[in-house]
């Protein structure tokens, strides 16, 4: 801890402490992309310990200077809005080593440990280790058994002061079982508190934005519930396609993920109740409550409250882009779903009866990713004669989160004139124009939380767990449905089910 | 030399006016319209010799973090004169359709008539924001009227390591009087400040010199020399000087025989033992130091814990 005297909480941004990040996987796609240049830009920022220090683990044979050189190829190249310093670099790429090794392969982490001693001696990094999983996720459990078998798992004898937390990257599980199973194993060599699952949308800024704008404002809150609230549609559009991804994600799907993941977290963290401190569990009960008191659809609940599409070709933009199942590596009989949507509802006292919409699909229209809180009308149509039921808009809250961040309030105003003509309008707050700051990226956000122990914007356990006890019946139902696909042509905004299953509720998606 | 009568109603007119015209058709020529942005009121106190352009330029890039009313009060000596104008400061943040504009009130004025400037500029500031006040006028601190436009803010910046700037007493004095203040000297060691914080960790050194340039200690020396000893305080904090010429501007920090963080404008190189490592030192450019201080609208204790050791 670094003494109390010298800190200046107003001033000084978050440091981390001294430590090594183990990445296993360093060869591969995340680390070139995103966790490099994240720990880069960390130390750019001079967020980093003097002596930090980097071990990278995959198979492939390569010195620490070819780990090095190919480590400043991709921060040069994924960098985003920041520049590259040379002499920074220098000094940076020192605490980067590199190990090729086999996960498989027991003798493997023993070389580890000699090495990471070697490191903390000359890193003085105080024993503090970071282990971030970034393989194949069938190896996450394998990993961290082998880590516990030569005690990395654990501070060294002597050093009760030094910490071991161990990073995992979705997905946790491809269902509800493997998750449990994936869960049951990682929490016999570490700690749940030690365990952190990223999701990377909560580390957005403007997710985290959400809960200022819920709870650091008076006026919101009390019309937060059933009362004042009709619906929420919660989207998350891509324009593109799968795009060489296609062998993955024919394995994942939408469902598995988006929503399971990244959306169900989005909406507990605008619907879960207020935690009675800023501080990771309070915090992370919430959410987990939330997600605990979904309604879980019974086998005959699911073809009404949910929707399965694929795309097939289509326009996008000018462009004529192919279907899914003509993408390369993907079966030509897949029957992935690239397009997902589902009513959810919430058994609690704020939010019974309020239909929670989640859609999210690829080679939609346009990228976007928002949640509309829309709001009951007014009670009386005062001016309806008027303005041929104009008024009759209801109020929509948008919190958009890319690519435009910020927040619109739709509202009815009267027209400039004699008479009393109504007109929706809409009042913009843009994230942007109001703080022209650089925003971190999620993943400098998340890594400098992993390091400093605050694990607020990590998925726990419990929540996995919730998450997956919600999307399970669907997947079951799915699982056994010959769907005919394609059911959305690319470019447009989904399967004609889509809006069906919202008029049954007498709602229609937002065009965003 | 001419002496027009400025009245607040009037100047926010011309601003309503302003807004009607930047968004007329012909004016926002892509036609993905512009966006009002005002998050304070920043009122910048200079004297007219101060170079017009480069204070433009660093109340332009500093509005892209704190959209402001901007009002800029130009004093100076000799005859009758007080003029003011208004104009919109816009730009496109990269990536970006829609523009994003401030607006600017500049007054120009000889000293006699500081009574009608501060009656002018209080109407002026957005009501409901923080109203934040930078003064870089030596003219007013000479004329002993800082209490007069003291009234007009929530906080008061200045930088004491210029000449002419108000000193550690009037600092002091500020503090005193219930104000916010801020100090532009002890803004730029914020991150030597953090830096030596994260370096010495744990520890509890016996000494620490603080070793600068010259022969007298400048304000970001006494700063940091004040900060460490009123954080540790079981440690001896000496400061020890160059002699010759120099800026008084900290040059090496040593920590018992080791640490030793040597500084340059831009870095810091750290030896820690043997570990030797260079860490970058933001450069604190003008609109830099004063972005940091804009965000603090709240009294800082630490900097009036130190502020006080000083002046004690
Ligand atoms: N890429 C993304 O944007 C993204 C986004 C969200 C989540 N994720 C998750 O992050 C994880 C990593 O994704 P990725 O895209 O980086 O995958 P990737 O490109 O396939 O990288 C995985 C790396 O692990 C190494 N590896 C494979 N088998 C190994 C073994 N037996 N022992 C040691 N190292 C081995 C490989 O390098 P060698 O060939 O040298 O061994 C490979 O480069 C996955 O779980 C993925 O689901 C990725």
């Amino acid at each position: 801890m670094p003494l109390e005297g010298l800190q200046d909480p107003l001033r000084f941004s978050r440091k981390a402490p001294p430590c090594a990040v183990v990445i296993y996987g360093a060869n591969g796609d995340l680390t070139k992309r995103k966790l490099m240049p994240a720990l880069y830009r960390l130390a750019f920022e001079g967020r980093l310990a003097p002596g930090f220090a980097v071990i990278g683990v995959s198979r492939t044979a390569m010195s620490d200077d070819d780990f090095r050189d190919r480590m400043k190829h991709s921060v040069k190249k994924y960098l985003e809005d920041s520049p590259f310093d040379e002499n920074l670099w220098l000094s940076f790429a020192k605490g980067l080593t590199y190990i090729a090794g086999d996960v498989g392969q027991p003798s493997s982490y023993g070389e580890l440990a000699k090495h990471l001693e070697g490191v903390a001696a000359e890193r003085q990094t105080g024993g503090n280790v970071l282990f971030y999983l970034s393989t194949q996720p069938s190896q996450y459990a394998q990993i961290a058994e082998g880590l516990g078998s030569v005690d990395l798992n654990t501070p060294p004898e002597g050093n009760s002061d030094a910490w071991r937390r161990i990073v995992i990257e979705k997905p946790f599980g491809h269902d509800l079982k493997s998750a449990g199973e994936l869960n049951t194993r990682l929490q016999a060599v570490f700690r749940e508190s030690d365990i952190y699952r990223i999701d990377h949308y909560l580390g957005k800024e403007t997710v985290q934005n959400i809960m200022a704008f819920r709870f650091g404002n008076g006026i919101f809150e009390p019309l937060w519930n059933r009362t004042y609230v009709d619906h929420v549609q919660i989207t998350a559009a891509e324009s593109i396609g799968v795009e060489g991804r296609g062998a993955y994600y024919q394995e994942a799907g939408a469902l598995r993920d988006m929503i399971q993941n990244h959306l169900l977290q989005v909406m507990a963290t605008v619907s879960m109740e207020p935690a009675s401190s800023f501080t990771s569990d309070a915090v992370r009960d919430e959410r987990a409550k939330l997600l605990r008191a979904i309604r879980i659809m019974r086998p005959d609940q699911v073809a009404a409250n949910s929707v399965a599409g694929q795309y097939g070709p289509g326009r996008s933009g000018s462009e004529q882009v192919p279907g899914f199942r003509q993408e390369t590596g993907v079966d030509p009989q897949s029957h992935t779903d690239t397009y997902a949507a589902v009513t959810f509802l919430v058994d609690n006292w704020r939010w019974s009866g309020v239909p929670f919409y989640i859609r999210t699909g690829k080679a939609l229209p346009k990228r976007v990713t928002e949640i509309a809180i829309q709001f009951r009308t007014a009670p009386l149509a005062m001016f309806r004669k008027a303005t041929a039921g104009a008024e009759a808009l209801p109020n929509v809250l948008i919190l958009r989160i890319q690519p435009e961040e910020g927040i619109s309030l739709r509202f009815a105003s009267k027209r400039p004139g004699s008479g009393m003509q109504i007109r929706p309008v809409s009042m913009d707050f843009n994230y942007g124009s109001s703080f022209g700051e650089r925003s971190p990226s999620a993943y400098e956000t998340l890594l400098l939380d992993a390091i400093t122990g605050d694990a607020t914007l990590y998925t726990r356990q419990d929540m996995v767990e919730a998450s997956w006890t919600a999307v399970q019946p669907i997947l079951d139902y799915w699982s056994t449905q010959k769907f005919d696909f394609p059911n959305y042509a690319a470019g447009s905004w989904g399967p004609a089910a889509s809006d069906e299953m919202l008029a049954r509720w007498g709602h229609e998606w937002r065009r965003p | 030399m001419s002496c027009e009568v400025i009245k607040p109603d009037r100047i926010l007119q011309q601003l309503a006016e302003l807004w009607k015209d930047t968004a007329r058709p012909e004016a926002d020529a892509d036609g993905d319209g512009l966006l009002r942005a005002c998050a304070m009121t920043l009122v910048s106190f200079v004297d007219d010799e101060e170079d017009a352009m480069a204070l433009g330029e660093t109340l332009a890039l500093l509005m892209r973090e704190h959209p402001s009313r901007s009002i800029v009060v130009r004093l100076r000596e000799g005859e009758d004169f007080l003029e003011s104008r208004v104009f919109a400061q816009c730009w496109k943040p990269f990536g970006h359709r829609q523009q994003i504009c401030c607006e600017q009130v500049e007054i120009s004025a000889t000293m006699n008539h500081l009574q009608d400037v501060a009656a002018v500029v209080g109407p002026l500031a957005v009501p409901d924001l923080p109203r934040l006040i930078l003064l870089r006028s030596a003219r007013i601190v000479r004329a002993g009227a800082l209490r007069k436009i003291l009234r007009l803010g929530d906080k008061i910046i200045v930088d004491s390591s210029l000449p002419g700037a108000p000193g550690f007493g009037e600092l002091g004095a500020l503090l005193e009087s219930g104000h916010i203040a801020g100090d532009l000297a002890w803004t730029r060691i914020t991150e030597l400040r953090a830096l030596i914080a994260q370096v010495i960790g744990d520890r509890v050194p016996k000494n620490i010199i603080i070793e600068y340039e010259g022969r007298e200690a400048g304000a970001e020396t006494r700063y940091l020399e004040a900060w460490l000893a009123s954080g540790l305080p079981d440690t001896v904090v000496r400061l020890k000087g160059s002699g010759g010429q120099g800026t008084g501007v900290p040059a090496v920090v040593r920590v018992d025989d080791e640490i030793t963080i040597c500084l340059t404008p831009e870095c810091a190189e750290i030896e820690i033992g043997q570990l030797k490592q260079h860490a970058p030192l933001a450069v604190g450019s003008a609109d830099e130091l004063l972005n940091a201080e804009l965000k603090i609208v709240v009294h800082d204790e630490i900097f009036e814990r130190v502020l006080n050791r000083i002046t004690a």
